[in-house]
């Protein structure tokens, strides 16, 4: 019987510095067998070892459509993701996953899809837009919101061109405040979406960010006439085993680790999680 | 169909005596000064088969409260992690409360599902159990109101009845029937009968009630200020969880080299405290709802039973005396009988 806190090796292949405080790693799996049987949907998580230090989950940053290596994410925070901003190309961590149940993507197919981000926020959705960008016509109408606080925060910059080219596909940048040189909008992310107005026909919002981003998003979202079913975000918690049973990241008798991390609006209205 | 075997303690104590060649023998061990503990015993005429309570549950035989899961090693230039073996060393723990068999049929249920955890279905497959009915149960006994009893065996390879002028067994398993193949002998009509009157007379002996609320009732009260109240005491020490039978919430944590998976505790602050800073339970209020919930409400939703066995652990041994029982057969605004 396989030992399931067992993690795989993986080798950083690069790492690319995104914010001052943003990393993206990406990885290879020693493993040739494991690269190949490594199938992930986006929106799935993995549980991340620096040895010696411990453990944290971390969401995929890359789409399961670009093969050979997975990417993750990592701002500088707490224990691991500190001694993660150490690491070396060519240095070994472990990754257990993919852990629990990704965007609904068959169910987002042939809609207008919305994707609000922001700051680190933004590492989920990614995974799901190079995703739709990749299967570009399965999807109709791609808007994407992005925010930061400031434009230093911004992550994934190198991929603005290729998503601004990719067709029927809208980019709308943000920063909290005014800045120089800064020529795209400026106002916090919920402000944004009031002034663009996107239709909510045929669509889909799908939302991440920071607490106090998805708090004041979600009315919005609502009031353009959204309805909590087709909302869809994905939580943070601390999920340490990822399998459902260590018992940190219960919300109701649900475990965010093995039943989200995604959840509709109307879902978390259920069980009375306040956003 | 269970078979009975009637024999006295010098029988058993011989019995044992022949099984630690084969078995590691694991029972409850009156301490003194200390009190009753289980332990691997190593002469078996230290098995303590009295009414006392065991301090400790069984479940660390099972889920260690600190399991080796791996090493991560450097050799020849490479990384590798190495497995730990798992121990195959067959075991027999006797003298197990009802309850505790219990607690792991629940445990059961979160180790030996979808995500199977190998340490713990080891630990649970190369073990033999050997229960104990209770002949007094203590003040803070309620399994009966947690659908167990005195007298329950689910779980159990045998259950040991002590009457008075011996012992029936209760054989419940081939395993089972194996072990005592050799000892002692069937009933006769006498003590047949003494069995059902015992029996009868063991399955009404807790006095401790109460009225668990159906999951969505206990559901409408999440915001309550009770759970404030009720948790105001609490000193957030833990024990009512590491002593519980049912309690398994854990941390994987790195020593050095190793990774060990130790047991941990929802009344803890760091339990769920986030990198960022954020806490999604801040306050005693929270952490003791979710103890509460867990055991009540959320594992009922999820497995169909209660996450409590009704062993008056926590009670017992809770520094200020917090009531898990009291509290929740007082939940305000549910229906009662």
């Amino acid at each position: 019987m396989q030992n399931i806190y067992q993690p795989y090796l993986a080798g950083i292949i690069d790492i690319r510095q995104e914010t001052p405080d943003i990393k993206t790693f990406k990885l290879k799996f020693r493993d040739k067998e494991i690269e190949g049987s490594f199938n992930y949907r986006p929106g799935q998580f993995v549980e991340f070892s620096v040895f010696g230090e411990g453990e944290a989950p971390f969401c995929i940053a890359s789409s399961p459509t670009r093969k050979g290596s997975i990417e993750c994410s990592v701002k500088r925070m707490g224990k691991v993701s500190q001694a993660l901003h150490e690491l070396d190309v060519g240095d070994t961590v472990g990754i257990r996953g993919p852990y629990g149940n990704g965007f609904p993507v068959e169910d987002l197919k042939a809609k207008n899809l919305l994707f609000v981000a922001g700051g680190i926020g933004l590492a989920p959705l990614r995974s799901l837009i190079n995703y739709c960008l990749d299967n570009r016509d399965d999807f109709k109408a791609v808007t994407i919101v992005n925010g930061a606080r400031t434009s230093r925060d911004l992550v994934y910059k190198s991929e603005y061109r290729e998503w601004e080219k990719a067709g029927d596909t809208k980019l709308h940048l943000t920063v909290d405040c005014r800045e120089e040189d800064w020529t795209c909008m400026v106002g916090v992310v919920p402000r944004i979406l009031e002034q663009l107005k996107p239709a909510c026909r045929d669509s889909s919002a799908i939302v991440c960010g920071p607490p106090v981003m998805i708090r004041y998003t979600m009315p919005v979202l609502l009031k353009l006439g959204f309805c909590a079913p087709s909302i869809i975000t994905t939580l943070e918690m601390k999920m340490k085993c990822g399998l459902g049973k260590c018992g940190r990241c219960s919300i109701g008798n649900l475990y965010v680790c093995k039943d989200g991390p995604v959840f509709s609006l109307e879902q978390l209205r259920a069980f009375q999680y306040e956003c | 169909m269970p078979s009975e075997k009637f024999f006295v303690k010098e029988d058993l104590y011989n019995k044992l005596e022949e099984l630690s060649k084969e078995f590691e023998i694991i029972g409850p061990r009156e301490l003194p000064n200390k009190g009753i503990f289980y332990q691997s015993l190593k002469n078996t005429r230290d098995l303590y088969l009295g009414e006392g309570f065991a301090i400790e549950p069984i479940k660390r035989f099972f889920l260690k409260p600190s399991e080796w899961i791996f090493d991560e090693r450097f050799r020849e230039n490479k990384n590798i992690l190495e497995g730990i073996p798992l121990p195959a060393d067959k075991r027999i723990i006797i003298s197990v409360r009802p309850c505790e068999t219990r607690g792991l049929t629940l445990l059961d249920k979160v180790f030996d599902s979808d995500y199977k955890d190998n340490f713990y279905i080891n630990n649970r497959k190369r073990t033999i159990i050997i229960g104990l009915a209770c002949n007094k149960p203590a003040k803070n006994c309620f399994c009966t109101s947690m659908g167990g009893s005195p007298i329950e065996s689910r779980g159990m390879d045998v259950l040991i009845f002590d009457m008075d002028r011996g012992l029936i067994a209760e054989i419940l398993t081939d395993r089972g029937r194996e072990l005592f193949a050799s000892i002692g002998e069937g009933l006769n009509e006498g003590q047949r009968r003494l069995l059902k009157e015992d029996k009868e007379k063991k399955k009404d002996l807790v006095e401790k009630k109460l009225s668990p609320p159906e999951g969505k009732e206990l559901d409408k009260i999440f915001e309550s200020d009770y759970w404030e109240d009720v948790s105001r005491p609490c000193i957030g020490c833990g024990i009512c969880t590491y002593l519980c039978p049912t309690c398994h919430c854990f941390d994987l944590v790195d020593e050095r080299r190793k990774r060990l998976r130790c047991y941990d505790s929802c009344s803890f602050p760091d339990f769920t405290l986030e990198a960022s800073g954020v806490n999604p339970r801040p306050t005693k209020k929270e952490r003791y709802r979710q103890r509460v919930f867990h055991k009540f409400d959320y594992f009922k939703k999820n497995f169909g039973e209660n996450l409590c066995v009704g062993c008056g652990r926590c009670i017992r041994h809770c520094p200020v005396k917090i009531d898990i029982a009291d509290i929740v057969d007082k939940v305000p605004g549910l229906k009662k009988e």
